[in-house]
């Protein structure tokens, strides 16, 4: 089978040819573009499902690529940038859940965009064909640095996304603030790059061939070195020296840089606020961008470069808790949404919490299960509520729904499949993964971390929550009585809407098979699949990205230890609590009628109607302290700097016209001024050279 | 298998120029304009094209020694062909508009491939005789070339002022060659490195020599204090002329002054006996680039600040020489590289702005700041590339020399020449306020109510895009190029 890796840059590279056909047949000859642009990239998404599908059967016996494709600039002595691929287990199952999902985004576009006559189709599919190159591109990246700018990539291309509705007030508005937070993320995601560089030399994540290094590995080697074993590599020494402080305190900076961007991009705490409002893109956009894919990057990030991550147990904390808490808090502001997408938007937050918690508390194979569960589940709780959405001319308010389950029962019962999945209901796909994760954060925070417990405790009362806000959703909309003339008499979908809908539904009912490590426990079958997909190869390079080693480096570096408790109780408890949020939406909102339960929840309400005012005290932020600390600045700027700046110039100018002056245009002098230099020249090297 | 001589290139641009001449004399009446120009950017490209085809294949990788020693074919040598090749074809293209309705234009463009000729020897020179010749070889005709508009009182004056300034430098340096002489009683500059190794006992009279060298070459240069000439000739010579010299000929200065003091005054054997020339040439940097870039700042006339901003650029160039060590070793070569990459990349981005200037000219809209105002309203196009090798010259990401900069300041860090690197980077964010005045000029400032363009200068255009589409090549492109110069400071170390 050996010949799939060498077509990896093809998977990227088949929808760039669809963004550049949608972009330029869309500008000079849109007649000949079929669909406006939906066929090549339905085309070309397909192509690169099945490359990658074929890489994904090629990795899964055991051949794995790291190579350099283009070296940008090789500077001997100093650090080289070149972009790469890598396609190990953990990128072969993303690479699938990418292009199966924009696949699939792209189909469900033709219900969604062209049925509906939507008008710059091209613009549309061009953005769609972009942010699927760089999704792909960013996944296959083999150092930080492209990494980074395939992140930045995605970022615009969710920006364009979101705002592709421009003459309309929201949508622009909506993509600046996506723009913005995510790019205040990104920042530092920067500085962490340069300081990756300045600190390794290198910025591979793994290390094959010749000569070449691996900044973990290095990472490793000098947290060795500083526990006494080995030697720590002369450029991490020399370096270190430089910054002064130790190399624990060094990494752990430079890992929360780059996790600056994570966070960003993710939409975890505190710089979660742009993705509820990037809900005025599109919905097929929000399925792809804001739920299954790009959000994912920041995760897909810290899952990458896990080597370097687990041997910081201060960052891994951080991590944990950050993502514990905005499991919670997400889900919370989730229960009072009254809009469809709004519910999901905060769902997402929510589920992406549950990664970082994963990844925060040791968890590297149950964060990456949620992650590839999560995306499933929820591209199809959009594309679920994109085809409600058409179905109820474009109106997202719930309380205008209701008794869609008859008129629409493909929708309702892949919506029911994914809204299961999400609230962890056995046997569907989330309760599987979000159980495991929290499992793990169970038996490392019992064993020598009790921090991870905290970060344990608000993600198991998250599961309420979730249960709650989701069937919340599902009975207001689909069951009851129809509470509006449209919801009487809904618009059909076609079969380009129901084919994804379908193909998610039934993973995201079955995904979850995967890895059920209860079930595992308790008969002794070896069916944890995903395990030992990720579990990684003994003996080569590519050993350094896998399960095992990471395990190891956790044990040894970050001083996790798991507790010995079985995986029963703690699964009946938080599936208990699933059960019970979502029974309690059930008692209270079923019915043909049901009430806004909200109105008693009194201050609470507002604190949440209003998402904690997190919206507030960022522009407050922004309004009240960095603007008077901006005008501080220019003041002083103004005052000390300029007049320092001013006195340069002046001096600059006065010197300019003496210049001027010297260069007076009259060639006598400048023969004096040139002899007179010449001979200054001849003086002060004759006499400190002795030659007189 | 018959084989190319190595002095192919130079042997082309002599044909050409010859042909030039001839297709004039056979064809004296008729309108040649277009012929020639085609003859000339033949002739310069195929240069460059040997050149290239050569170093690619390997020719550089060895030392070839032609007439006696007297030139010398490697890396370097043929590395600089490319630089004035180029640099040649852009300003040849572009002339052709330029000259439009201008007489005897065969001279002209048979006196810009004799000085490409002596540019292209300068850097294969490897006596001092030779170093001389080729010179002036390419100094003469240059004066001549500025002067070319023999109707413009300002070309006139900037064509003496560069002679006079010129002859001037040209006795210094003939000075030194014969203090030089003197001392060793040699000329090939692998025979003076062995003398002054075995000892010379008149180390005076060397070292007077060796700064009177440095005098002349600093004056092909525009190094400060010699480069008084060079805003008055850049600004009166007719543009595509001021591109020319402020590319070609600098590079070929550099690349005559990297080969001597390389080779005849190699660092480890003289440094401690008669001159620190590094010292010398840290003191030149530091000066030049700060005057260049200071002197810039305050000009109200676009050409002018292009010629100072040249000097200043002339200050980069010279860290590579200002950082060489004793025993440097690899070091040595990756800054001296990097100088050499960053002439190739300037080449490309000094000659189109200079040839932006040249269109400005072609459609009479002035010469301050002023007169360029709003118009990438009226020429979008060619405002883009302007403005890339605005960016580019200051440093910015978006041309070649953001990367030849950094491969520079990062070479002179390496080398433990931080403050140089720093003082350097310093001038270089000056520099960028002056750059972007041009760009602000052009795009944010509205256009004067009677300004509109007439004419369709495609050979300009075309060159001036190509310069473009070249810088922004090279930043892509950059690892090539790298190897390259790298490699020829390695041949020329290990010669």
């Amino acid at each position: 089978m050996a010949g799939a890796l060498e077509f990896i840059p093809a998977i990227p590279l088949l929808p760039f040819a669809s963004f550049l056909v949608a972009l330029l047949a869309g500008y000079f000859a849109p007649k000949l573009l079929p669909k406006g642009g939906a066929i090549p990239g339905i085309v070309a998404t397909a192509g690169s499902l099945v490359v990658s599908v074929w890489a994904f059967v090629t990795v899964s016996q055991g051949e794995y690529i790291a190579e350099s494709i283009y070296t940008w600039v090789a500077a001997p002595n100093a650090f080289s940038l070149h972009f790469g691929v890598l396609v190990d287990p953990l990128a072969a199952m993303m690479l699938v859940i990418v292009s199966l999902v924009a696949f699939l985004v792209h189909v469900f576009s033709l219900g969604y965009m062209n049925d509906e006559g939507e008008g710059g189709l091209h613009r549309y599919y061009a953005g769609l064909g972009l942010f699927t190159f760089s999704m792909l591109a960013f996944v296959v990246a083999d150092n930080l640095l492209m990494a980074f700018m395939f992140f930045e990539l995605v970022g615009l291309c969710s920006y364009l996304l979101i705002g592709f509705h421009f003459r309309q007030q929201g949508p622009p508005s909506a993509a600046k603030k996506a723009f913005l937070v995510t790019r205040f993320g990104d920042y530092f995601f920067l500085i962490g790059v340069v300081a990756v560089f300045a600190t390794f030399g290198t910025a591979r994540f793994v290390a094959t061939g010749e000569g070449a290094h691996a900044f973990p590995h290095m990472a490793e080697q000098a947290l060795a070195a500083v526990g006494g074993e080995g030697t720590m590599p002369a450029h991490v020494a020399h370096f270190l020296d430089v910054v002064g402080m130790s190399a624990q305190q060094w990494f752990s900076v430079v890992g929360l840089l780059v996790l600056g961007g994570v966070i960003g991009k993710s939409a975890q705490f505190p710089l979660h606020t742009w993705l509820p409002d990037a809900m005025e893109g599109p919905t097929p956009v929000s399925a792809l961008i804001h739920a299954a894919t790009m959000v994912a990057a920041g995760v897909y990030l810290v899952a990458r470069m896990y080597g370097f991550y687990a041997l910081l147990p201060t960052v891994l904390a951080i991590i944990a808790l950050v993502g514990g808490f905005t499991a919670l808090f997400a889900a919370t502001m989730g229960v009072v949404k009254d809009e469809l997408k709004q519910v999901l938007a905060y769902s997402t937050i929510s589920q992406y919490g549950y990664m970082m918690l994963g990844l925060g508390t040791g968890g590297y194979i149950a964060a990456s299960f949620h992650l590839l569960t999560h995306a499933f589940f929820k591209a199809l709780l959009f594309l679920g509520a994109g085809s409600v959405i058409i179905a109820m001319h474009h109106n997202e308010n719930m309380w205008d729904m209701g008794g869609l389950r008859k008129k629409m029962p493909v929708t309702y019962y892949t919506f029911l499949s994914g809204s299961l999945a999400l609230a962890g209901i056995v046997p569907f796909a989330g309760f599987w993964s979000k159980d495991e994760i929290l499992y793990e954060a169970l038996i490392y925070g019992a064993g020598d971390s009790p921090i991870l417990l905290a970060a344990y405790a608000m993600g198991l009362l998250a599961v309420f929550f979730t249960g709650f806000y989701t069937f919340r959703m599902v009975v207001l909309t689909f069951h009851g009585e129809p509470r509006s003339d449209t919801a009487e008499d809904p618009h059909g979908v076609r079969w380009n809407v129901k084919f994804p809908l379908v193909v998610l539904g039934v993973l995201a009912a079955t995904v979850g098979l995967v890895n059920m490590t209860p079930v595992a426990e308790a008969t002794g079958l070896h069916i944890e699949f995903l395990h030992t997909w990720l579990a990684g190869p003994e003996g080569t390079a590519f050993s350094a990205l896998g399960y095992e080693h990471y395990h190891h480096l956790l044990e040894s570096f970050a001083g996790y230890h798991a507790a010995d408790i079985a995986p029963f109780v703690p699964a009946a408890v938080s599936l208990a609590l699933a059960l019970g949020g979502a029974g309690l939406a059930w008692l209270l909102y079923s019915g043909p009628a049901p009430t806004k339960h909200t109105e008693k929840l009194g201050a609470a309400r507002t604190l949440l109607y209003n998402n904690y005012y997190q919206d507030e005290y960022q522009v407050w932020l922004a309004k009240g302290v960095t603007l008077p600390l901006a005008r501080g600045a220019d003041t002083f700027d103004q005052g000390v700097i300029d007049g320092i700046v001013n006195a340069v110039s002046s001096i600059s100018l006065f010197s300019g016209g003496r210049i001027r002056r010297i260069q007076d245009g009259i060639v006598s002098h400048y023969a004096t001024m040139l002899t007179l230099g010449l001979v200054a020249l001849l003086v002060v090297f004759g006499v400190t050279g002795g030659w007189f | 298998m018959t084989e190319l001589p190595p002095l192919t290139p130079q042997f082309v641009l002599v044909a050409a120029a010859l042909l030039v001449f001839g297709v004039d004399t056979l064809l004296p009446d008729r309108d040649n304009n277009t012929l020639l120009a085609g003859i000339a950017t033949a002739g310069t490209l195929l240069a460059a094209g040997t050149a290239a085809w050569f170093l690619s294949a390997g020719t550089g990788d060895a030392q070839f020694v032609q007439f006696d020693g007297a030139i010398i074919v490697d890396a370097l040598s043929l590395f600089f062909v490319v630089v004035v090749g180029s640099v040649g074809t852009l300003v040849v293209m572009a002339s052709h508009d330029y000259l439009d309705d201008a007489d005897s234009v065969a001279e002209f463009y048979a006196l810009t491939l004799l000085a490409a000729t002596g540019m292209t020897l300068m850097a294969a020179a490897n006596s001092l005789v030779t170093v001389f010749i080729s010179l002036e070889l390419a100094s003469l005709p240059s004066y001549v070339l500025v002067s070319y508009l023999k109707r413009d009182r300002g070309s006139i004056e900037a064509g003496l002022k560069y002679f006079l300034i010129g002859a001037l430098s040209s006795g210094v340096m003939l000075y030194g060659i014969s203090l030089v002489y003197a001392a060793t009683g040699v000329m090939g500059l692998p025979a003076i490195a062995d003398t002054i190794t075995a000892g010379t006992d008149f180390v005076g009279v060397l070292g007077l020599g060796i700064v009177m060298l440095v005098a002349g070459f600093a004056f092909k240069t525009a190094s400060v204090p010699f480069h008084f000439w060079a805003p008055e000739a850049y600004e009166g010579a007719p543009a595509p002329v001021s591109a020319f010299i402020s590319s070609a000929s600098k590079a070929a200065g550099f690349a005559v002054l990297f080969r001597v003091f390389t080779t005849a005054f190699p660092l480890d054997v003289i440094a401690g006996t008669v001159i620190d020339w590094s010292l010398l040439f840290a003191a030149l940097a530091v000066v030049t680039m700060t005057l260049g870039n200071f002197a810039a700042a305050t000009q109200e006339n676009v050409k002018r600040m292009l010629a100072y901003s040249s000097v200043g650029h002339a200050g980069y160039v010279l860290i590579g020489l200002a950082a060489l060590q004793s025993g440097g070793g690899a070091q040595n070569s990756l800054v001296l590289g990097a100088s050499m990459m960053h002439l190739l990349v300037y080449g490309f981005m000094n000659t189109g702005a200079f040839l932006f200037v040249a269109l400005a000219e072609y459609w009479d809209v002035g010469r301050t700041f002023e007169d360029y105002n709003g118009l990438s309203k009226r020429a979008p196009v060619a405002c883009v590339a302007m403005t890339v090798f605005m960016f580019s010259l200051a440093g910015l990401p978006v041309g070649a020399g953001f990367l030849s900069k950094y491969v520079l300041f990062a070479g002179a860090v390496q080398s433990g020449f931080a403050w140089l690197a720093g003082i350097a980077a310093i001038n270089s964010a000056l520099s960028l306020f002056y750059y972007s005045r041009v760009v602000k000029a052009l795009w944010i400032e509205d256009p004067r109510d009677d300004l509109s363009l007439s004419g369709q200068p495609t050979g300009l255009y075309v060159a001036v895009l190509a310069a473009a589409v070249g810088t922004i090549a090279l930043l892509v492109a950059f690892d090539p190029v790298a190897q390259t110069a790298t490699h020829a400071a390695d041949v020329l170390f290990a010669g």
